[in-house]
């Protein structure tokens, strides 16, 4: 059985449809990824699990019992926000402790689980401090340590890293990971950038105006998307027309080969750039002038010019277009 | 570029600290001295200061009915604005922000009707249903709220704006709270600047409010002042300098507690749950 289930949800608002008839289904200790751009109704999505929006048609189940009536502050489910949710008045341990409290927890058991808390995000030493005292990524992992504390049934993250700058979103990321087995919540975790989504979960869920375009583990969505758009949201593809059909390739399986090939397309140099292990050459294929971007090893010997004329290869096709 | 706003930043601030001072000041010696008006001057500046006029003033038997009335009114007024401005506010900013203009220009109508119109209307239209808001003192209390509008809205509506009031009520929630214990737990202590800012502003005005409470012959502090100028002039002068020092104490009360705020980096660091 699972342990959250949105059954044909549907919301509304006015004449947009925001989820449409939203299906999926998450099973107990599992950390599922709503992947989509802004607007493709992920955050509602979560915003009806968490309770703090009514949805038109369809259900809402956890553990068996329909939770559609039940208001927020009745469904356990952890919630960590994309902006630093904080309550600036009380320190990080009494912001741990604040479910617990809620729940009438006795002060003793209330300040042993808010320790134990402290010590799962790493951040025993800053129990007495404020929040503003704390760096961002401090405050998400005390958000985290205070969501985790009630046990929650279901842990909701709204994009809780997006407001992190690159290296500390990294670590934070990692610590969310770890932090979830270790406790076996079953999570559901928003987000709109791809490298999240397909590090940190079991599966991913991408979704475009409202409707799910795919639910797969990461590698199924990356290497067997069902849809153009899970395609090219997710990682990168060359559109090129190969024996009159136009079909996307990654540029990882993209090969650029001296001109003398055979079985090889034949392209113009355009653009190159090196990042170290891997370098892009962009080649203009003469067939039907596309720009076909390769990502290849940089390897000893392999070195192309401005103009030179190449011949291109496909490893593997990803998929025809729609 | 510091050191030229430095040096702007001291006349301005003599400038505007005697627009205050040199008031005060006169009224004090005005209060506090037995000399003739006329005659004070430099040479009169240490000569006969007395505070019997204050204590002839305040040992008045009217004074402290008067006195305590206004009290009573101020702190009734200050607890009927926070209960209806605080969820009325609440629910501007998290569900009703199409309302919140309406709300700012209805808020201002406290500026825009003149107290004896107020008056009137009000006695007009409640003398038969609600005979209390014109008989009974305390039927000052909606009137005075209505005087507080302008300000005490303006207030809290910056106190909710400073807030990320979503994401912190929706937090609350999501960790069990009900709407009344986030409300308790979460908002007030946020908004308590803004309450105690509301609250005192309100009770100044309470405290200070005469053209209502002259026209429906209630004898509070303000119409009692004005009827013992006659008798006790400088009497009344030394109740209104006390008023004021009392006014600047409790602001210099609130600058306190606002630098004690969590959100400032002075605050000391308190202790686990």
């Amino acid at each position: 059985m699972s342990q959250l289930e949105f059954a044909h949800v549907t919301k509304k608002y006015g004449d947009l449809e925001a989820l449409s008839a939203f299906t999926l289904s998450i099973q107990k200790g599992e950390l599922i990824s709503i992947l989509g751009p802004s607007g493709c109704g992920k955050t509602t999505a979560l915003r009806v699990a968490a309770g703090f929006e009514k949805f038109d048609a369809g259900r809402l189940i956890m553990n068996g019992h329909n939770i559609e009536p039940v208001p927020p502050q009745k469904r356990n489910m952890g919630m960590v926000f994309q902006s630093y949710s904080l309550f600036p008045h009380l320190t990080v341990a009494e912001n741990i402790g604040f479910g617990l409290s809620i729940r009438k927890m006795e002060k003793k058991k209330r300040v042993s689980v808010v320790s134990d808390m402290l010590d799962l995000v790493r951040l025993v030493d800053v129990g007495h401090r404020y929040p503003h005292q704390l760096s961002g990524g401090q405050q998400q992992r005390v958000a985290l340590a205070r969501a985790l504390a009630i046990e929650p049934t279901v842990l909701l993250l709204d994009e809780p890293l997006s407001a992190l700058d690159a290296k500390v979103r990294v670590e934070v990321r990692e610590e969310i990971r770890s932090l979830q087995k270790r406790t076996g919540t079953t999570t559901l975790f928003v987000t709109h950038d791809q490298d999240e989504a397909l590090t940190i979960s079991d599966r991913v869920c991408v979704m475009s105006n409202g409707v799910i375009q795919q639910v797969g583990t990461p590698q199924e969505v990356y290497d067997n998307p069902s849809t153009d758009f899970v395609a090219t949201f997710i990682g990168e593809t060359n559109s090129v027309t190969i024996a009159g059909n136009e079909v996307l390739v990654r540029p990882e399986h993209t090969r650029v080969v001296s001109d003398a090939e055979p079985d090889s397309y034949r392209g113009i140099v355009q653009n190159f750039s090196f990042a170290g292990p891997l370098k892009t050459v962009v080649v203009r294929m003469s067939v039907d002038e596309s720009l076909v971007r390769a990502t290849m090893t940089n390897t000893v010997g392999t070195e192309w010019t401005m103009g030179q004329e190449v011949g291109i290869v496909f490893d593997h096709i990803l998929r025809p277009t729609t | 570029m510091n050191k030229r706003r430095t040096t702007w930043e001291w006349p301005v601030i003599l400038v505007v600290g005697a627009f205050f001072i040199v008031p005060m000041l006169a009224m004090t010696r005005f209060a506090m001295q037995r000399v003739p008006m006329s005659l004070l001057g430099r040479d009169t500046l240490f000569s006969r200061w007395t505070i019997r006029g204050l204590m002839n003033t305040i040992s008045d038997d009217k004074f402290q009915p008067a006195f305590l009335l206004s009290v009573r009114l101020g702190i009734v007024t200050v607890l009927v604005v926070l209960a209806l401005l605080l969820p009325t506010v609440l629910w501007l900013h998290l569900r009703a922000v199409q309302w919140k203009m309406a709300a700012e220009v209805v808020s201002l109508l406290a500026y825009v009707v003149p107290p004896i119109a107020l008056v009137v209307g009000v006695s007009g239209a409640y003398r038969d249903t609600v005979p209390w808001i014109v008989s009974t003192n305390f039927g000052l209390v909606p009137l005075y709220a209505i005087l507080c509008l302008p300000f005490a809205y303006r207030t809290l509506d910056a106190g909710f704006a400073a807030l990320d009031l979503h994401t912190l009520v929706n937090a609350s929630r999501s960790l069990g709270a009900s709407w009344q214990q986030t409300f308790r737990k979460v908002l007030i202590p946020n908004l308590r600047t803004a309450i105690l800012t509301t609250s005192f502003l309100a009770f100044a005005v309470v405290m200070g409010e005469f053209a209502i409470s002259s026209l429906l012959l209630k004898r509070t502090l303000p119409t009692y002042m004005v009827e013992a100028q006659g008798r006790e002039p400088q009497g009344a002068m030394g109740v209104a300098l006390l008023l004021l020092v009392l006014t600047t104490v409790l602001f210099m009360v609130l600058g306190r507690i606002q630098k004690k705020s969590p959100t400032s980096s002075s605050q000391e660091i308190r202790i686990t749950p």
